[in-house]
């Protein structure tokens, strides 16, 4: 029936129980070093795209911060496989094995799942990316969070938007609302709808068009949109629908004053390449880095050089600041005991970073909160910010350039 | 207890007592990562028991179990943020509204005579659309999602749920353990021949004067009212929730997936299978560690998984069932 006996069943088991433990040890043996730090990223599962472009930037770190003379660091890699239990798994996992910082995890569910491990273990996490404000509204001392928060970044679109009307003298009278349909375009749409009457916009939404993400012919949603008359566009889309949308434009003769995108998509790499001379002239609102601070031109140098023909982008610039973050706090700390990292984490005062704002320093709650979003339109194949004024190094085109005349 | 071990050989009596022993003593005897994947373990070996009660022993599909899970753990979230109910008091509402949806499911499943992949395509309709659904509810976090506050106690307190990790795994624990009993005396009862009955052959049953519709609905009631409470426990251990993992296919789909490979239709199937698939994640994590491709990881544990369930289609507790000899012969097979 088995082809197996019962004693050699139960032998069997007794030796790859016997050779699984030993696997194990060894992958805590490995991880032994100066300053461990445990990346929580999800590399595999349906974040898998994000998870391995966030990880450019952990890669990216290593040569840059041993040049800037900060003390070396162990990686340990954790993959979330884009899943919370996981996520809260490779957590305690990677602190038994002996992480004394934990850095991640993009997504805002496996990173409370992360952050609730690491404050029960009295283990640092710092956040590269998640946008949820109830992370940093629970109370946790060893939780610090260097990304702007949802509504925060809701409220720089705005604010870089009428910064830009006024520094063209020109500002669109009417928008057409475009988005997807699924949770984010949908939780997006509330959130400007929310937002939006704070600002006092020049513009008013004529039209509001809400379409699947998935769709193949987006051809009626534009000519919805162009027989509104609206002088821009106002997207909240992601990277398929955005390439269909712009051949649409295309194909249909409309150019709008503007494409003003509050969402993935538009500045994308796949974007620029799939659209060629056709994905110049689109703005996003998006966390971003100051192209004029020092460091920032390294890590653009040492990203075009480790991957050219892309851009630098928000995962990369994040995750690099999640590990400057560590390494400037063991330095000054001058210890890897966790309870003395998360103090010196506490007042960081990194002046010489990347993101956009003053510099990395948390409040009471270890939200940086001085993070500022960029502006950045699409020109010549390259992502040039164009606001806020103290970042930028282009003027904003506009309006933008007819597609029939490129 | 006595249900439970009806038809066990000594050997299966004496290992269900080491393994509840080692269970019981398990978080003073493993370090905080181990106890974390047992935590897991228990929790897939716990909603594995309900929905296997649904389709193991009344033999109707459903693709969409994370919607009762999912249910039970907004409802006892949402009171438990909103207006300090306690889990304990919470769980009601949860289980009602998870039963509630069971029923409305079940009732047009059975009364227009929807069955098999068109009843487990119904259970995931009723899925997506009530993850939608609250995506859009403010009330419920909509798709920003709903976040219980946190908050690092001296003390557990069981009463609100809050603590640390070794007060879940017994509560856990004890769910697994409770859900295994009334398994076993369902099982053992009337309905649960019923159940059987249906489950093999419907004409049959219902020609023998088995009452279909109201055992159907029984199985329903039973199995959606156990997964509310899984979410409860799921809710208060996670403390966030977003609708589209909570209520997603994907999700309905990994809380099967330890009863399919355990073995459907048996008591201790979900159980083993739970045992299996966790640890096995981990041991290939540990195994794959080294090799420095995303994602090597989940496509070895496919791999494994697909071979189980290549090798082993009735799952694995029926053949570990009969590789130690774990019956005493009084029974036909494994339970």
């Amino acid at each position: 029936m088995t082809g197996m006996t019962r004693r050699q069943w139960l032998k069997a088991t007794a030796g790859g129980a016997a050779a699984t433990l030993p696997l194990l040890r060894i992958a805590r043996a490995q991880t032994s070093g100066p300053l461990r730090v445990g990346v929580i990223l999800p590399r595999s599962g349906v974040l898998a795209g994000i998870g391995q472009d966030l990880y450019r930037g952990v890669e990216l770190a290593g040569p840059i911060l041993r040049d800037l003379g900060y003390p070396e660091m162990e990686i340990m890699e954790g993959d979330t496989e884009s899943n919370v239990q996981t996520a809260r798994a490779v957590a305690e996992r990677l602190i038994e094995a002996g992480a004394h910082v934990l850095v991640g995890a993009f997504d805002s569910g496996q990173t409370t799942a992360i952050a609730q491990v690491a404050e029960q273990k009295g283990i640092p996490l710092i956040i590269n990316i998640a946008a949820a404000p109830q992370i940093t509204e629970q109370g946790y001392r060893f939780v610090f969070r260097n990304f702007p928060t949802a509504p925060t970044i809701l409220s720089n679109a705005f604010q870089q938007q009428k910064e830009i009307f006024a520094r063209v003298g020109a500002a669109p009278k009417t928008v057409v609302f475009m988005h997807v349909n699924d949770t984010f375009g949908t939780a997006m749409a509330g959130g400007i709808g929310a937002v939006m009457p704070k600002f006092d916009m020049p513009y008013r939404i004529v039209e509001t068009i809400a379409y699947d993400p998935r769709a193949r012919d987006l051809s009626i949603e534009v000519a919805k949109a162009k027989a509104a008359g609206a002088d821009a566009l106002l997207m909240v889309s992601r990277l398929n629908d955005a390439i269909l949308i712009t051949r649409e434009l295309i194909k249909q003769r409309w150019t709008p004053q503007a494409v003003l995108s509050m969402g993935p998509g538009w500045y994308e790499d796949q974007y620029i390449k799939t659209l060629g001379k056709y994905s110049d002239g689109p703005m996003s609102f998006v966390p971003w880095y100051d192209p004029k601070k020092p460091l920032s031109r390294k890590l653009e140098e040492a990203h075009a050089r480790a991957y050219p023909g892309t851009n630098l982008n928000t995962n990369q610039v994040f995750t690099f600041e999640a590990l400057l973050i560590a390494a400037d706090a063991y330095r000054r700390a001058g210890t890897t005991d966790p309870g003395a990292l998360a103090e010196a984490i506490r007042t960081t005062h990194i002046t010489d970073n990347v993101s956009i704002g003053p510099g990395i320093m948390f409040n009471e709650k270890g939200q940086n909160d001085g993070l500022v979003d960029a502006t950045i339109q699409n020109v010549g194949g390259k992502l040039v910010v164009v606001a806020p004024e103290a970042a930028a190094v282009a003027d904003p085109i506009w309006p933008m350039p007819p597609y029939d005349a490129r | 207890m006595r249900r439970i071990l009806e038809g066990a050989s000594p050997r299966a009596r004496v290992l269900l007592a080491a393994l509840g022993a080692l269970l019981l003593a398990a978080p003073f005897l493993v370090d905080s990562y181990v106890l974390s994947v047992l935590i897991i373990v228990l929790f897939f070996a716990y909603v594995g028991q309900a929905w296997n009660l649904m389709l193991g022993f009344a033999g109707q599909l459903s693709l969409g179990h994370a919607l009762f899970v999912g249910i039970g753990a907004y409802a006892s979230a949402a009171l438990f943020v909103h207006f300090h109910l306690p889990p304990w008091a919470g769980v009601f509402a949860a289980v009602a509204l998870a039963v509630l949806a069971g029923s409305v499911i079940g009732y047009l499943g059975f009364r227009f005579s929807i069955r098999g992949a068109y009843f487990a395509l119904l259970t995931i309709a009723f899925a997506e659309f009530t993850g939608i659904a609250v995506a859009h509810v403010d009330w419920l976090g909509g798709s920003g999602g709903l976040f219980l506050p946190v908050s690092n106690r001296a003390h557990d307190d069981l009463a609100n749920l809050r603590g640390s990790p070794t007060m879940f795994y017994y509560v856990i624990l004890t769910l697994t353990a409770g859900a295994l009993a009334l398994c076993s005396w369902l099982l053992n009862s009337r309905l649960g021949l019923y159940w059987k009955a249906i489950r093999e052959d419907q004409e049959a049953a219902e020609a023998l004067g088995v009452p279909l519709f109201r055992c159907k609905m029984i199985a329903v009631a039973i199995s959606s009212g156990l997964s509310g409470i899984g979410g409860v426990w799921y809710a208060f251990y996670y403390n966030n929730l977003f609708p589209e993992t909570t209520f997603g296919t994907s999700h309905s789909i990994e809380l099967i997936l330890a009863t399919v490979v355990g073995g459907v239709g048996t008591l201790f199937g979900p159980i083993l299978g739970a045992f299996v698939l966790t640890p096995l994640g981990e041991v290939m994590t540990a195994l794959t560690e080294g090799i420095g491709i995303d994602g090597v990881k989940p496509f070895f544990w496919g791999l494994a998984v697909a071979a189980i369930v290549l090798f082993r289609p009735s799952g694995l507790w029926p053949w570990l069932y009969r590789l130690l000899a774990l019956g005493n012969g009084t029974r036909g097979g494994p339970r």
